[in-house]
């Protein structure tokens, strides 16, 4: 996928605030996030939980349920604020412009209506195609995602497929309307390793024909450096670091990025410990004054518990929020093997 | 005190699983065991076959890692050998003591040698105790049974001194398990294992639900109480980076069997197996410039109802012959510590796509 800087962005989310109004305090859990996505770019949305990833998917969606409420900013899909369209609207776009595929595919499908029925269901409400059309598609659909007597399988419900193959379902329905945003809440977490590997190489493949564009919310930086161009990392609710998806993990400028990928333990590079970041994420009612790492960082200063540092440039393509971020090339673990290879 | 490999390869293992079986019926309505097989109503009862005739030994000091995808059976293979469950067949011998036909009651002065850490920190501990009575737990119901007395408030201090020593302080003694992180609530699981100060540690997943940067925590911790105290791991996982960090040898599971075996170098750099190696091409990596995708598997993993004549990987090998249909391969050594159940090691002209 090729980045192409003078097209317009598909989205553009502007200073996005999602707050939860709890008994015990306002949980402000995505609090001023900000990030472009270009038409057909493949974008992660990493950071450990609690981060406030995923409530970043839901919010694009309209699936904010109270006590939470989107309290400011923008979702500009193609230039329309979608964080104040109407209900009626929002069930217009959901599926049809964003589709969003959930971690868990045994929940996301209904357990008392056939596959077919499901699919079946999104080409009534977002295409004028007649039944015989719309079962063409669907028969389609089902193959091109991998699964076999496609025609038969219609008519199985959800607890007939395995999770491997419900996840296939789930992409099937998500892709089947030719959204231009996919919007994939750890897709594979629930899966096994051989079969996650099938799905990934799935999404990608299918992605890049359909041209869509994907937000991948994940905890998992192994799997984010397989599959996206351009990676946002949260903490606390905010964006901490965002670039290039290469540079983010083999050189990152934020000292929390840098914890992150250094704790993954690197088989290429073992040591007899790993580097840990220390602490705990903080409670988000109650976060520390200014920077909301500080307290979990080796390169804090006097300046960071006084101002919050917002988004900048930092080294190359990188941005971060930091006052003190990492401006050499590390030669630690990344460093010494990232990078190209023919 | 420390344990190297040198000194301990005479001594007794510190674990020793022979043939492991564990089966499990299942008992489902007679509706659903009711089949007309020859137009005769009959009654089958189904048992899934979760382990299927396991060995393996873990020496003194020794970490041993037991992967595989969810349903091999590593996490029975782990349960059976804590005696939650009591194995259908086999031997279990810790510190060379026999233990797969002790009851309750005979267990209790093994469980002195033996513990066990979970995967889930949230439902592990006992919400209604204090931290200070769950770490203290084991030693005092040792202390009990060994009529010694005082034994409650012993056991206490030494649970003050346990807390310390995995990173927590005093002042968390007195709470209660909901008042801590996940990592934290590691932590305490991890000190209540080691209250008894027990030779072998059976750990079950036990960084698999946290976050990455505790994860790095927990697993220092783990190997710095081993090289404190000597203690020998059972490690559960199904994450292969966190294998190839903490372990010494590993053991490769599928649909209940042991397919591969070997030093934890020799698997990741020469793996034997088709599944060993098709996992591996599968693990997703950080650096994906390195990775080397060597095969990929399709479909899925057959059920544990009705096992698969032959070879238990037939069904998605690339390499599958007729003598893999009929014939189970048995686990043959292969030289530098390595052994592997397959039959492409007598015949490896096959071993290619």
């Amino acid at each position: 996928m090729d980045h192409q800087s003078a097209t317009a962005p598909l989205l553009d989310v502007r200073d996005l605030r999602t707050w939860f109004h709890t008994f015990s305090g306002t949980v402000k859990a995505v609090d001023g996030v900000s990030f472009t996505l270009a038409p057909g770019e493949v974008m992660g949305l990493v950071g450990e939980s609690g981060g406030g990833k995923s409530v970043v998917g839901f919010s694009l969606l309209g699936l904010i349920d109270p006590p939470g409420r989107i309290e400011g900013g923008e979702i500009l899909l193609d230039g329309e604020d979608i964080a104040r369209a109407s209900e009626e609207r929002l069930r217009r776009i959901r599926g049809r412009e964003i589709a969003m595929i959930f971690q868990d595919p045994m929940t996301s499908l209904n357990p008392v209506k056939t596959v077919g029925a499901q699919m079946d269901e999104m080409l009534r409400l977002h295409t004028d195609l007649d039944e015989g059309a719309r079962k063409a598609r669907c028969v389609a659909m089902l193959e091109s995602v991998g699964i076999s007597r496609a025609a038969e399988r219609l008519r199985a419900y959800p607890h007939q497929f395995s999770g491997g193959m419900r996840q296939r379902v789930v992409i099937a329905i998500a892709l089947l309307a030719s959204p231009r945003l996919i919007v994939a809440d750890e897709p594979t977490t629930a899966l096994d390793v051989t079969i996650q590997s099938q799905i990934l190489k799935l999404m990608r493949k299918r992605i890049a024909e359909t041209g869509a564009a994907m937000i991948l919310v994940t905890h998992d930086l192994a799997v984010v450096s397989e599959m996206v161009d351009k990676i946002v990392v949260l903490y606390c609710g905010r964006v901490v670091e965002t670039g290039p998806a290469r540079e983010v993990i083999a050189n990152p400028s934020h000292p929390y990025t840098r914890g992150l990928v250094d704790s993954i333990p690197n088989p290429k590079h073992r040591k007899p410990r790993l580097a840990q970041i220390p602490g705990a994420v903080p409670d988000i009612r109650n976060l520390p004054s200014g920077c909301s790492f500080r307290p979990r960082c080796p390169r804090a200063q006097a300046r960071c518990a006084e101002v919050s540092p917002a988004l900048a440039p930092t080294r190359g393509t990188l941005s971060a929020a930091c006052h003190f971020p990492i401006l050499e090339e590390v030669a630690a673990a990344m460093a010494t093997t990232g990078g190209e290879r023919a | 005190m420390t344990t190297t490999r040198a000194d301990t390869t005479l001594a007794t293992p510190m674990l020793e699983v022979e043939n492991l079986e564990q089966r499990f019926p299942l008992r489902s309505g007679i509706i659903d065991r009711l089949t007309f097989k020859g137009g005769r109503p009959r009654l089958v009862d189904s048992v899934v076959h979760a382990v299927n005739g396991v060995s393996f030994s873990i020496a003194k000091g020794e970490v041993l890692a037991l992967v595989g995808e969810s349903g091999c059976g590593k996490s029975t293979v782990a349960k059976s050998i804590a005696r939650i469950y009591t194995p259908s067949g086999g031997r279990i011998r810790i510190d060379g003591e026999e233990v797969g036909g002790y009851g309750h009651r005979q267990m209790l002065p093994v469980r002195a040698k033996m513990q066990m850490i979970f995967q889930d920190p949230f439902a592990s501990l006992n919400p209604r105790q204090k931290v200070r009575d769950i770490v203290a737990e084991p030693l005092r119901e040792q202390l009990e049974a060994r009529g010694e007395g005082n034994a409650k408030a012993r056991a206490r201090e030494a649970a003050l001194a346990l807390l310390e020593r995995v990173g927590l302080n005093a002042e968390h003694a007195t709470r209660y398990p909901h008042q801590f992180s996940g990592g934290q609530r590691q932590r305490i699981g991890i000190a209540r294992a080691l209250s008894v100060n027990p030779g072998l540690i059976i750990a079950d997943e036990p960084v698999s639900a946290l976050d990455v940067s505790i994860q790095a925590q927990i697993l220092n911790l783990m190997m710095d109480l081993r090289d404190e105290f000597g203690l020998a791991y059972l490690f559960i996982s199904h994450d292969l980076s966190v294998v190839n960090h903490i372990a010494d040898r590993i053991g490769v599971m599928y649909l209940g069997f042991l397919v591969e075996t070997a030093p934890r170098d020799r698997l990741f750099s020469a793996p034997r197996h088709p599944y060993t190696r098709a996992l591996l091409s599968a693990a997703p990596t950080i650096d994906p410039a390195d990775k080397a995708v060597e095969m990929e598997l399709e479909g899925e993993v057959p059920s544990a109802l009705a096992l698969p004549s032959g070879c238990c990987f037939r069904t998605r090998c690339p390499f599958a012959f007729d003598r893999c249909t009929a014939e189970r391969p048995r686990l043959q050594d292969v030289g530098d510590g390595q052994s592997v159940a397959c039959h492409l090691v007598d015949e490896p002209e096959r071993d290619r796509p």
